[in-house]
């Protein structure tokens, strides 16, 4: 409490609209000085090493429509081999407003950032967490973060909004309840040693806003853990600002438990896989969501076509909830992405290039996708949130729920290279990630090893890339797919048949 | 070549001084005839506008304003490849906001992909990417030739195998011209019979020439839309100078609006890449673009300029920026080396490309080499921001060659540039040395 002395926080949080009790969703306002205000509910980007996948800062700040993102300390920590020492660049950023990650980043200073432990979803580590310490899954491999390091790097990166460490599995099955015990337990000590470094009595509070995990095992396991967050709340509102929730349905139980955490704003890292599974979480309570399902679908070459609530129609078929642009029926096709969208890549570019890009395998594709997808999630939470103002929230997501086919579809498109910290290998039987690209006189793999020795080659050359050959690798694949025929290529109008002589 | 400078010396005022057209009158024939043809500094064809703005009054360098169906650009120039329609991930817009005016298509891509029926049905290669400026495309045929090994080059047109089903197929210099019209754009090249300079044969280097010239004329005759779209001829010859000029004669004797030197960026030596340029330039009509084809190495394109040429192309700046190389006024900085991890300057100091300007200014991203070498070879996003720079580099440097020519303080703009690439003298390249030293600009002289 200020009779402490303790400043509060820079952040705010005001709940506009709380009809219903015990969860239920909500009209919220969070702000930060300096940043953009972020109505709630709604979503923050979610980053891969610093950046939203495929776009720019520039971009981030005029076409994204995102007030916030997500980072992840494991993605700024990996140590190269030959530079085992080094410690990671990131803690020396200089930063004229004390910002090192936003200004590491380039991330715009209008946007909200949110440091956690791991990406999201988060690899699974094999040999799991210590009673001081959790794995963490970098560029070069698995790696121990201690409690103690972790609150060293948020206190040097100064994010916005920093989420204590949780002892999680990150595994699909649930645990175990002597392991659930334990991930109580741990969780507790851990974020008692947070509490104490971060805002102690003889510290200098930080202004840090607190968001503290909330763990998927029941709401009886760790009872005791909540216990504690709701008293060092009661007692220092600025200790913590917001949970970090990692399972929608303890909702409820808290907010009957615990009053004084009801007012706090909640952060989903459930990872919901569509925009049915948002709804149903954002009815529970859930006011910010982190959606990997928006990258996810941009790499698949599909542009998201829900909107909320979903368009009235006499037909009984279920509308999908984004098109495939890779598909032929979109070559020539002027239309935008979806109708009615207002975002960059609709009001400059059309169906047709987005198609033709996804099919040359050029980046932009997944780039234009990338604004489009964010702005069909901006929009789609802007309408819930009028909605929610004017009471027909309930209605509308029924009908949404109704109207729309239950899962995003796949895509067939090609997907950009994926890198080894996207994933972990699950082992020999694995599918490969990418299907090597179609090229005439060299495989993929002698390609990649001309071009890894070029770059060594330019490496060892110092100052100069000049003549070193790149332009010899055929990056751009030759022909338009590995079963045109000569009948195709002309019909396409490249050459003609040429008569047999 | 030697004769050049001298010329050029007598009447390289004439833009900014009239009185220099009357010293000129009074002086020899040749000259005589020479000033004729500048009487004016604009010349103007169906769908294209040259206007000569300065010369350099030391060396052959020209600073222009090419008027074309998508807006004036100013020359020399410098053109990002976007090979198939795009600019390796940058949107429209960022390539726009680096100053470009004019990039080029290839047709060899488009034509694969998204095709020609495509093309048609969405109104050309500008309607498709979103781009509102100039588009230049060459003809096909050079990447038909070193792509396809199968490729075998005839009279009728390129003949090669369908690479799936093994059917023999035909791209002739017709073809090319209908893909180009249907691509809509500003600038086409001509179907050409490309051989690699060093090619030892010499009688089919001739026949290469000779038939590029009669294709040529097959092109003209074949173009759809010369009231919207100009076709530039190229010139062959191979290292071969005298083939050259023949080959200059007559594709000038044509008149195309525009004019570009092909053939080179091969494997030839860099001394004989300037001789064929100033021998080129030199025949070379003044109100006509000078176009010399896929170069794009800064000091390529500083001699180049000094040798006349106005207009440039490669894919280099692009590519090499997704192996994290930044071009800089100070060479080429690799950013995946250790060296970088922690540097949290600007790619390069003082540039003023968004990725580089102070991060107080308008449009300033704030990035640093740190960052860049954090994400190189990992995010798409790290290549984006190379690339954005590395377009702005070289418009820069062309841009500043310009301002350089018109304030006549080109030589001076030259040394400068080689001071920075190189700051011991010692490593001066010699090719470059000598190309500079004919048109008037010694390296070595402070
Ligand atoms: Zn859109
Ligand atoms: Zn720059």
């Amino acid at each position: 409490m200020s009779s402490d002395g303790h400043e509060p926080t820079a952040m705010t949080f005001e709940l506009l609209k709380t009809a219903v009790k015990d969860g239920g969703a909500r009209l919220g306002r969070l702000a930060f000085p300096g940043r953009r205000t972020v109505d709630t509910p709604n979503f923050f980007g979610l980053t891969s090493r610093g950046v939203i996948p495929h776009v720019t800062p520039d971009n981030v700040e005029k076409h994204l429509l995102t007030n916030g993102t997500y980072m992840a300390l494991e993605d700024f920590i990996e140590r190269p081999q030959q530079y085992m020492t080094r410690s990671p660049p990131v803690y020396e950023t200089p930063s004229p407003n004390n910002k090192p990650l936003q200004s590491f980043t380039a991330m715009p200073s209008s946007i909200i950032t949110v440091l956690g432990s791991r990406r999201l979803p988060a690899v699974a580590a094999p040999m799991g967490n210590t009673n001081q310490s959790i794995s963490v899954f970098t560029s070069t491999g698995f790696q121990a973060i201690t409690t103690k390091q972790y609150i060293n790097a948020i206190q040097t990166l100064n994010p916005d909004i920093a989420i204590p460490l949780a002892d999680l599995t990150h595994k699909t099955s649930a645990p175990t309840s002597k392991r659930a015990l334990r991930m109580a337990e741990r969780t507790d000590d851990w974020i008692k040693e947070w509490f104490m470094e971060m805002y102690g009595r003889n510290k200098e509070p930080s202004k840090i806003a607190t968001f503290a995990p909330v763990l998927p095992i029941s709401y009886s396991i760790q009872w005791e853990y909540l216990e504690r967050l709701s008293e060092e709340h009661q007692s220092n509102p600025s200790v913590l600002s917001g949970l970090a929730v990692y399972d929608a349905d303890l909702i409820p139980d808290i907010s009957s438990s615990y009053q004084n955490l009801d007012t706090l704003p909640r952060l989903a890292l459930t990872t919901p896989s569509n925009p049915h599974q948002v709804l149903r979480q954002l009815s529970l309570g859930m006011d910010i969501f982190l959606l990997p399902f928006l990258s996810t679908a941009s790499d698949a070459g599909i542009a998201l076509s829900f909107t909320f609530p979903p368009p009235s129609s006499e037909s009984s078929e279920l509308l999908p909830l984004g098109i495939d642009m890779s598909s032929p029926e979109h070559a020539i096709s002027l239309q935008p992405l979806t109708e009615s969208c207002t975002c960059y890549a609709c009001t400059t570019h059309h169906r047709a290039f987005v198609q033709h890009l996804l099919c040359a395998r050029e980046m932009l594709g997944w780039t234009l996708l990338q604004i489009h997808n964010h702005a069909v999630l901006a929009s789609f939470f802007a309408s819930i949130r009028e909605a929610l103002a004017d009471g027909t929230f309930e209605e509308k997501a029924r009908q949404f729920a109704l109207r729309y086919e239950p899962e995003i579809p796949q895509g067939l498109g090609e997907r950009p290279r994926a890198r080894g910290y996207h994933f972990k290998s699950e082992g020999p039987g694995e599918q490969k990630r990418n299907r090597p690209a179609w090229s005439k006189f060299e495989d993929e793999k002698k390609i990649e090893d001309k071009v890894a020795d070029l770059s060594i080659a330019d490496e060892q050359n110092g100052t100069s890339g000049l003549g070193s050959g790149v332009d010899s690798v055929a990056e751009t694949p030759l022909v338009p797919d590995e079963n045109a025929d000569a009948k195709d290529l002309e019909e396409m109008g490249f050459a003609e048949k040429a008569e047999n002589k | 070549m030697r004769a050049g400078p001298k010329l050029f010396h007598l009447c390289v005022h004439f833009v900014r001084d009239l009185s220099c057209l009357i010293f000129g009158l009074s002086s020899s024939l040749r000259r005589m005839s020479i000033v004729q043809r500048m009487a004016s500094n604009k010349a103007s064809s169906a769908a294209l506008t040259f206007e000569l703005v300065a010369k350099c009054s030391t060396t052959r360098a020209r600073a222009s304003i090419l008027t074309l169906p998508h807006g004036p650009v100013n020359l020399p120039i410098f053109m990002p490849v976007a090979t198939q329609a795009s600019l390796k991930g940058i949107t429209p817009e960022q390539l726009e906001a680096t100053g470009c005016r004019l990039c080029l298509n290839n047709t060899y891509h488009l034509g694969l992909k998204p095709g020609q029926e495509v093309l048609d049905a969405v109104g050309g290669a500008h309607k498709l990417q979103g781009w509102k400026h100039n588009l230049l495309t060459d003809s096909g045929g050079f990447q038909m030739v070193s792509l396809l090994k199968l490729a075998k080059v005839t009279e009728e047109g390129v003949r090669f195998l369908s690479p799936h089903d093994g059917s023999p197929m035909l791209l002739t210099p017709e073809h090319s011209m209908s893909l180009q019209n249907s691509i809509g754009s500003d600038i086409m090249m001509q179907l050409d019979d490309v051989l690699v300079t060093t090619h030892p044969d010499k009688a089919r280097m001739r026949e290469a020439m000779e038939r590029s010239v009669r294709w040529l004329d097959r092109c003209i005759k074949a173009h759809k839309n010369p009231d919207r779209q100009n076709l530039f001829c190229i010139i062959q010859g191979g290292l071969d100078l005298e083939m050259r000029r023949e080959c200059c004669r007559e594709m000038v004797a044509r008149d195309t609006p525009g004019i570009a030197i092909g053939g080179l960026s091969g494997g030839e030596a860099k001394d004989d890449f300037c001789n064929v340029v100033a021998t080129c330039t030199e025949l070379l009509p003044d109100l006509k673009p000078r176009y010399v084809m896929g170069i794009g190495y800064p000091e390529d394109l500083v001699v180049s300029v000094a040798l006349g040429a106005d207009m440039f192309d490669c894919v280099w700046p692009t590519r090499t920026a997704r192996f994290g190389n930044a071009i800089t006024k100070h060479g080429v900085l690799n950013m995946k080396k250790e060296q970088y991890a922690k540097d949290f300057g600007p790619i390069e100091d003082g540039c003023g490309c968004p990725c580089c300007r102070p991060i107080d200014q308008e449009g300033a991203i704030g990035v640093t080499r740190a960052f860049v070498h954090h994400n190189s070879a990992k995010e798409t996003v790290a290549a984006h921001l190379l690339t954005i720079h590395n377009v702005w580099y070289q418009l820069h440097l062309m841009g500043g060659a310009r301002d350089a020519i018109i304030a006549d303080k080109f030589p001076a703009f030259v040394k400068e540039f080689f001071n920075n690439l190189y700051p011991d003298r010692k490593s001066y390249p010699s090719w470059a040395v000598n190309a500079l030293k004919n048109v008037g600009i010694d390296l070595f002289e402070s």
